[in-house]
């Protein structure tokens, strides 16, 4: 009996070796699941606090070449202020890095980077935890995220279509944010609603 | 400075004898140079200069696809008019984790070597520079973008190579993934991918596989990469990503990576879209399937065998054959292992027809598996028949020729020897209804491989099977714990009629699903022609008992002339099929599947005891899952190879599907509503 046991245990353990873990991507097109985040004055948003509003994701490290790089020319600057023109879209900028990872701020020195840096985010969100990273899957920074009014994903991926980290490489490069928030704005569907995000891996945890 | 002009100018002067490197740029992280594998190259000659670039400890470089993050090593070349130049030979990446991010890239001194053409114009004695601006982003925790330039001095003769690093270019060349005889696939149902690769033997012995996509969002780099070996082949299932809801081209590439021989290679393969090649699955090597090894399919069959013995439609027969030889008890010893052996002979036999009869229809390509006899109603109308008239002389309506019962006075030795051989090979045919569940695994692994192995498995099964009549002919005290014989005999081979006459309204049952009404008339009707033909053989006159054999024949034929009916096409919308499972599945909802047959015992108790059950169809609403058949009682190919998929042969399968996962959960074949439930959960 005992041996009987010991190979029905090992039939069933040779079942369950099949079940593979799982993968969380948000598919573009489907709803996103409410979410709290804490922002760097320490207050507290739920995404759906803003229903009604389009909402730009944009994660951040100030540390990484490729945030730099929209940093420095002033892509990412001009790419939020039209964006924000209209009182209809709100723009979050995530830091996800870990405490004690390159790009982790507090919410002061986060502020200070907004300041110096002449960015115009409705709020700058504070997710040391990754929590909100990995409940959008997010891979890199920059990586990019709409959600419309319904509050659906309308895009995801990269900030435009010029992979590099070379400063040399902003200028005539398609801007992905931008085509979708005017299609958006046109009352159509977003033309290019997916594509591979680029940058820095998001210093996780 | 003083010591880079007088490094320059030691360089310029040593040029014909220097080994060909230019002057090594440090970029922080990355010390970069040029090598050439030659220093003097001949008009119309080729050549390579590759990017040499030594990384500091633990610091990483990117593939020309980066994965989750990064960028690739980027090389511009500038040389003077009439030379062509080639593309990068990129080296075999790895896979590089950070958290949860997967990156393809590469750690240590890896070297990106060009082909270069010069042009047959070229003016021997001449010297050219090949010069490069690269520009790479090399990452740690942190990433740094670092650049340089770099140029090198060739000059135009004679061929001459450059030892030292020709070889560390050569090596580098024959380390390049590229095209070789592997074809591949890539198929996306739901959300996942799967890939197929065959055309290689090292396939399937490949250890840690890898597939590299040329193309960004092709799969998620970071989703695992399930990879299953068959004999022709290997398949790779992961997680699709977004680039197949947009317009593609016809053909992906990538490398795909294995260890072989402890060596880490790469094969460049062209995977061809939306198509499936045969990987034989069907003939698995032993090791591969579920970790089943032959010494615990061999046990599992012998205990499954063992098991087999105490099913409804075989108890019956075993318990006489056991009195028959309670009975003998009081004669002698070796009159009894005679018949034990006989028995086993008769087990044996059956078993051997019935693996012949498997392995032949394998070898014919069909797809095949335990309980493969019931699948056609021929064989389930002769059975009810058969069982119908079993019953009939347990009752003591009639008396075989050799009849169990007989006092052994009667007997000659030769009809004593065939009652017991009969009695195992019957035993054998009206226990293939009846899948123990320990045998599943064991059969299932059988099936899948190589002819000797499934003859050794099945041969355990028969032993298992014959085993309690070798034991209580060779263990002494067991004889004596046996009942001693009696009258109370008779009234016991009567009751146990009624078991059979179950398992002939059961099969009778089965045949009204697999050939619908007009099915179950014709073995009814054979029923009452067996019936009809041993009442005449009961009679003295010769023309009735010719009457018999006639009646006989009928049932014979009627029972063989059963066909399978359609499937009725109303029962599509709960029927299981892959692309179903994949639009349920894109709509967010779990999904069960429950690959079942009519024949199959197991399938029927776990569908009565938990399936049916009102808390189940609770569950089931609670979490909107999908409920889909996939209905095995009928021959189906694709049924069977989705069986063969995940290692079986045979029904009953449950798989859950949930909402995130990339690969089904497989339950156990005993199902309960907790296993459900947390299958369905996700836990």
């Amino acid at each position: 009996m005992r041996i009987m046991k010991k190979s029905l245990i090992l039939s069933v353990m040779s079942a369950v070796a099949f079940a593979v873990p799982a993968t969380a991507k948000i598919s573009t097109g489907s709803n996103v699941a409410d979410m709290t985040v804490v922002d760097s004055n320490g207050q507290t948003h739920n995404l759906s606090d803003f229903a009604g509003k389009k909402v730009v994701l944009e994660w951040t490290n100030d540390g990484c070449p490729f945030v730099k790089k929209h940093y420095k020319t002033g892509n990412m600057q001009k790419t939020q202020k039209l964006a924000t023109a209209g009182d209809d879209t709100v723009w979050l900028s995530i830091i996800s890095s870990a405490p004690g990872k390159q790009g982790y701020v507090s919410g002061e020195q986060a502020n200070e980077l907004t300041v110096s840096r002449d960015a115009s985010p409705t709020a700058v969100v504070l997710d040391p935890s990754g929590t909100a990273a990995r409940s959008f899957d997010a891979k890199t920074t920059p990586h990019m995220y709409i959600i419309d009014e319904a509050q659906t994903l309308v895009y995801q991926g990269a900030i435009d279509d010029n992979s590099s980290a070379r400063s040399s490489t902003v200028e005539g490069a398609k801007n992905y944010v931008t085509a979708a928030l005017d299609d958006l704005n046109a009352g159509k569907a977003v033309a290019v609603s997916e594509t591979a995000p680029y940058g820095c891996s998001i210093k996780y945890k | 400075m003083i010591r880079f002009i007088l490094l320059m100018t030691m360089w310029l002067v040593a040029l014909p004898a220097f080994a060909n490197q230019s002057i090594p740029v440090d970029t922080g992280k990355v010390e970069a140079s040029l090598v050439s594998s030659h220093n003097v190259v001949p008009p119309g000659g080729k050549f390579h200069v590759a990017l040499r670039t030594a990384l500091d400890d633990h610091w990483h470089t990117y593939w020309r696809n980066s994965g989750d993050s990064g960028e690739p090593v980027f090389v511009d070349w500038k040389v003077p008019e009439g030379i062509l130049v080639g593309d990068i030979s990129w080296p075999l990446p790895r896979t590089l984790a950070t958290g949860p991010i997967i990156n393809y890239g590469f750690e240590g001194t890896p070297l990106f070597p060009v082909e270069f053409t010069l042009a047959e114009t070229a003016e021997i004695g001449s010297v050219f520079i090949v010069e490069a601006d690269f520009y790479y982003l090399v990452c740690k925790d942190v990433c740094i973008p670092e650049q340089g330039k770099a140029s090198l001095p060739i000059k135009v003769g004679p061929a001459e190579a450059d030892t030292r690093w020709q070889a560390e270019i050569n090596a580098a060349l024959a380390a390049t993934p590229k095209q070789s005889g592997i074809k591949g696939t890539i198929k996306k149902t739901a959300e996942t991918v799967i890939m197929g690769f065959t055309g290689a033997s090292s396939l399937s012995t490949a250890q840690d596989v890898h597939f590299f996509p040329y193309d960004q969002g092709v799969l998620g780099h970071s989703a695992p990469q399930a990879v299953r070996m068959g004999a022709k082949g290997l398949e790779i299932t992961t997680a699709a990503d977004y680039i197949w809801d947009n317009p593609m081209a016809e053909t992906l590439s990538g490398v795909l990576a294995f260890t072989e021989n402890g060596q880490r290679v790469g094969h460049e393969v062209t995977l061809a879209i939306g198509q499936s090649i045969d990987l034989g699955f069907a003939a698995v090597k032993p090791q591969a399937v579920g970790g089943i090894t032959l010494l615990t399919a061999i046990f599992g069959a012998l205990i499954g065998g063992l098991i087999l013995n105490l099913m409804p439609c075989v108890f019956p027969v075993i318990s006489i054959k056991a009195l028959s030889i309670a009975k003998s008890a009081h004669g002698e010893r070796s009159a009894i292992k005679r018949e034990a052996w006989l028995y086993t002979a008769g087990v044996v036999a059956t078993f051997l027809l019935l693996t012949f009869a498997l392995l032949a229809l394998k070898a014919g390509g069909s797809e095949i598996g335990w309980g493969f006899q019931l699948q056609s109603p021929k064989v389930v109308g002769v059975l009810a028949v058969l069982l119908f008239v079993i019953g009939l002389n347990l009752l003591g309506t009639f008396e075989f020729g050799s009849s169990l019962q007989n006092t052994g006075a009667e007997l000659t030795q030769k009809s004593g020897a065939a009652g017991s051989f009969f009695t195992g090979a019957l035993a054998v045919v009206v226990a293939t209804p009846c899948t123990a569940p320990m045998m599943a695994g064991a059969v299932g692994y059988a099936l899948a491989a190589p002819a000797a192995v499934t003859l050794a498995v099945f041969m355990a099964l028969a032993i298992g099977f014959a085993l309690p009549f070798l034991l209580i002919a060779y263990i002494p005290g067991m004889i004596s714990k046996l009942p001693k014989p009696g009258p109370w005999m008779v009234t016991f081979k009567e009751v146990l009629a009624f078991p059979m006459f179950a398992a002939a309204i059961w099969l009778v049952w089965v045949l009204s699903l697999q050939a619908g009404e007009a099915g179950v008339l014709y073995v009814l009707a054979a029923m009452l022609a067996a019936a009809f033909a041993i009442w005449c053989f009961k009679r003295k006159a010769r023309p009735v008992k010719i009457i018999g054999v006639m009646s006989m024949l009928a049932a014979l034929a009627l029972s063989v002339s059963l066909y399978p009916k359609q499937v009725a096409l109303s029962h599509e919308a709960d029927a299981w099929s892959a692309a179903r499972v994949s639009e349920l599945q894109a709509e967010g909802r779990p999904v069960f599947v429950d690959f079942t047959a009519a024949w199959c015992v197991t399938c029927k108790v776990n569908e009565k005891v938990v399936l049916d059950q009102a808390r189940t169809r609770k569950l089931f609403g609670d979490t909107n899952t999908a409920f889909l058949i996939a209905d095995w009682t009928n021959k189906n190919d694709v049924i069977a190879a989705e069986l063969a998929k995940y290692g079986r042969a045979g029904v009953p399968l449950y798989l859950v599907y949930n909402q995130d996962s990339v690969s089904p959960v497989i339950l156990p074949q005993v199902l309960t509503y907790d296993v459900i439930r947390e299958a369905i959960a996700g836990k």
